[in-house]
């Protein structure tokens, strides 16, 4: 049996501290998605397929205000500020919001009286209707994307865990001229030649040498980059990963501490109860998917802009939306900061999985942990699993 | 099992319908654009093979002639490519090129006594959708079909043509192994034994690039192979491939992947998959701290929107393609002046205008030429093509079981000018140069 000593010799300790930090940054998405989930499921104990392709809408509608900002990828903007993007996120909120309330109110709403099973069905079909529908009205062939010169908080904040052998680099720095003094004749040289790649032979030589040099300031450097150790903290991820913290606070307080939140949870406790005690059932249940929604806009937005490049088609909420839900029923469904706890779990799982080279399972990982929670504690993380008595 | 057990277990299964539903319906299409499995060499940490067909075999005849063109009747000839889905601009400009073809042959003189009607089929880049088209076309009366871009798609209108007799003239698949379903299968492109050699050894040659690293799309075919062409291609030319990941077309995060990569220290990164997930790759690697770090790929970065999603980051990357905008080679300028007149003075975004325009001019010619105006007789006229002038370059089928051996060029991603041109002609190697 060689599987362990293949399992350890993959692993790469000096590169674990980024991956975890990876990580988090990642779980910050599913987690602030989990939230909207939990959220639905806790009120009106229905599992809202429907919600990736919310989150998929408010990637849309991010996209479209930063067209209308002059960010169109004909354009050529210069710079940009935090109020687009805020501007940006307020839209991605408000339309998420609203189709929150309109999928309710047309597609759950006559189905509350019936089995659960029916709205459960209801909840796919309005998830393919989207996902579908969306491909008639939406920009989807080819793929669109948020220029990522929209997002003012480019580049990293990097945290050094230990410094760099001082000979090594030293040592890379004394082959840097050797590499500038050889890529300079080669320069010198091209301005003779027909182009970079169609060279006289005195030209590869030249060029052969400029490479070979580069070649070795390249080696010392890296290996004087080896030496050290950083975490590098991508600004604009860092920047998602607080809101989700904040916005998971604000939601902790709103339904633990005010008063609708507290027709919130006697809705979720029981409904026909609720509403005999003066509750508007009605009215709670659009509260909730408004709340639900708009995290899910918010979250579309933070991605499609942070994470520059990211593709936005109308499968753009699929995966996501499965992983958040895996998120969801790993921290207990129904519980808010357990949500964001199986967010990250989630998130540093993923990268953990790459960590260990096997990036192919990188997506697999999740259903994995649903097996095994469902399997080993049903009631998630932070969820009750007390046994009701009927 | 209380309730709320029993509704999360609901909602898992219902979860699993949902996802084959998804899947079924075809939300990616299996295998857009041109697909490949190579069978040459393995890559280092690569434990899967090459997804499978039968090496290269005796190419069959078909088992029945074709239809042939009775006297003073239509010549009707299918143009399939998708013109719904993902895939919409390849299949667009294909049959754009198409139409320009039979404009171009009418006034040359076209075929006495009959007129040609071009059957256009939508793929809806899905194979499945793809073999409908090609039945439909074979149905309506076609003597030939011209298309696909997406070798996957491809197979499938082969494989309904095939029992008919009737000639398949493909534009942009590149898989290898496409053109065995028969020797009435022809392109007119290049294969992907091709385009991982040249990229190799251009790295290898004129990047001077000595350690590089792979990400693979593990949902592409295409990718897989295509990786496996230019590790094997790399490593005999005396490269080092230090590292190989894997990610899924429709993924948006890549950290993960890059931080692993980066440790492996390479110089360079070849990114066999489409344009799509290439540009964030590209930005996720720059933003991880990769700042000198080439990246290279293949003809499935062909799409202008590899500069939004890419940005900065892509720029100065160099990629495998057929021709270029720039190429001065005569049939290359003619064919842009004609575009820019019918398309408000724009060149075409992608190749596969120029290929397809190749593929459609070819047909007819060798039709012209062909003893009588039938499947069969087109089939052997194909066969004996030598040296036909395209667009895209000469193209000779002769003795080369459908795949023409054309030269590979490598572009530069570059800022676009004036003109929207984004490619810009670095080198160009014909197959014998990377063997």
């Amino acid at each position: 049996m060689h599987l362990p000593s293949v399992l350890v010799a993959g692993l790469d300790f000096s590169t674990l501290p980024q991956q975890v930090v990876n990580g988090i940054l990642l779980g910050a998405i599913y987690a602030l998605i989990a939230l909207g989930y939990t959220m639905v499921y806790g009120v009106l104990k229905l599992i809202n397929f429907a919600h990736g392709e919310v989150f998929m809408l408010g990637a849309y509608t991010a996209l479209f205000v930063s067209w209308g900002l002059g960010y169109k990828p004909t354009d050529n903007p210069t710079g940009s500020s935090p109020f687009n993007l805020l501007l940006m996120l307020l839209a991605s909120m408000l339309v998420c919001a609203v189709i929150g309330v309109l999928i309710e109110r047309f597609a759950y709403r006559p189905m509350r009286s019936q089995a659960r099973i029916a709205s459960l069905i209801t909840a796919i079909g309005m998830s393919l209707f989207l996902q579908y529908g969306g491909q008639l009205v939406l920009p989807n062939s080819p793929p669109q994307n948020i220029a990522g010169k929209i997002n003012p908080y480019q580049g990293n904040i990097a945290i050094p865990l230990r410094g760099k052998n001082a000979d090594l680099v030293a040592q890379a720095a004394k082959a840097k001229p050797a590499f500038d003094q050889a890529q300079a004749a080669f320069q010198e040289d091209l301005k003779h030649e027909k182009s970079e790649f169609d060279l006289t032979p005195q030209g590869q030589a030249l060029s052969d040498a400029a490479h070979k040099a580069e070649r070795t300031y390249n080696d010392l450097q890296n290996k004087a980059d080896a030496s050290g150790l950083q975490v590098n903290l991508p600004q604009g991820q860092m920047i998602m990963l607080v809101t989700t913290l904040v916005l998971m606070g604000l939601l902790t307080y709103l339904v633990m501490y005010t008063k609708r939140g507290r027709a919130m949870r006697a809705v979720s406790h029981d409904f026909d109860s609720a509403a005999l005690m003066g509750v508007n059932v009605n009215s709670i249940v659009t509260f909730t998917f408004i709340l639900g929604s708009s995290l899910a806009g918010a979250g579309a937005m933070m991605n499609a802009t942070f994470l520059t490049g990211t593709k936005i088609d109308t499968f753009f909420g699929m995966l996501p939306g499965v992983k958040a839900f895996v998120a969801a029923v790993l921290g207990g469904i129904g519980n808010i900061p357990g949500a964001v706890l199986g967010g990250l779990l989630m998130g540093v799982a993923e990268t953990l999985v790459v960590w260990a080279g096997y990036s192919s399972y990188r997506d697999a990982i999740a259903f994995v942990i649903l097996i095994v929670v469902l399997l080993f504690r049903p009631g998630g993380l932070m969820g009750s699993s007390k046994v009701e008595k009927v | 099992m209380t309730k709320e057990y029993f509704s999360i277990k609901l909602g898992v299964a219902a979860l699993a319908l949902g996802m084959i539903a998804a899947s079924g319906c075809g939300d990616k299409p299996a295998d857009p654009g041109t697909t490949t499995t190579t069978t040459t060499g393995t890559t280092a940490t690569n434990t899967d093979k090459p997804a499978g067909d039968a090496p290269a075999g005796e190419r069959k005849a078909p088992p029945v002639d074709g239809p042939k063109v009775a006297d003073g009747e239509d010549i009707k000839i299918s143009a399939i490519g998708s013109l719904t889905g993902d895939q919409k601009p390849w299949g667009t400009d294909s049959l754009d090129g198409a139409n320009m073809a039979l404009e171009d042959f009418n006034k040359q003189g076209g075929i006495p006594g009959h007129k040609i009607v071009i059957l256009p089929g939508d793929s809806a880049s899905k194979p499945e959708q793809a073999q409908t088209a090609a039945e439909k076309a074979i149905a309506d009366g076609a003597i030939a079909i011209v298309g696909e871009v997406a070798s996957g798609h491809t197979i499938q209108i082969a494989k309904s043509a095939f029992p008919k007799g009737i000639p398949v003239v493909a534009v942009g698949a590149t898989k290898t192994t496409l053109t065995n379903e028969g020797t009435n299968v022809f392109r007119v492109c290049y294969t992907d034994d091709v385009q991982g050699p040249v990229m190799a050894k251009f790295a290898y040659d004129k990047l001077g690039l000595r350690k590089m690293a792979m990400m693979t799309d593990n949902k592409q075919p295409y990718s897989q192979g295509l990786s496996a062409s230019f590790a094997a291609a790399f490593k005999k030319f005396g490269g080092e491939i230090v590292d190989e990941q894997k990610y899924e077309s429709g993924n948006t995060q890549f950290s993960g992947q890059i931080t692993q990569l980066a440790a492996k220290q390479p110089d360079g990164m070849f990114l066999s998959g489409y344009f799509t997930e290439v540009g964030p790759i590209a930005q996720a690697a720059r933003q991880a701290g990769l700042s000198k770090v080439k990246f290279l790929g293949g003809d499935g970065w062909d799409s202008p929107s590899l500069l939004t999603s890419g940005g900065d980051a892509i720029i100065g990357s160099y990629f495998c393609n057929h021709y270029n905008n720039a190429d001065d080679r005569p049939q290359v300028k003619t064919f842009e002046e004609e575009y820019k007149a019918k398309h408000d003075g724009k060149l075409p975004g992608t190749t596969m205008a120029a290929l397809g325009y190749d593929a459609m001019m070819l047909t007819l010619q060798r039709l012209k030429a062909a003893k009588s105006l039938s499947s069969k007789d087109l089939i052997a006229s194909l066969e004996d093509t030598t040296d036909y002038k395209g667009i895209t370059g000469d193209i000779t089928l002769k003795g080369m079981n459908g795949n023409p051996p054309k030269r590979a060029i490598v572009v530069e991603v570059a800022k676009p000018d004036a003109q929207g041109q984004w490619q810009k002609f670095a080198t160009a190697y014909t197959p014998d140069q990377v063997k």
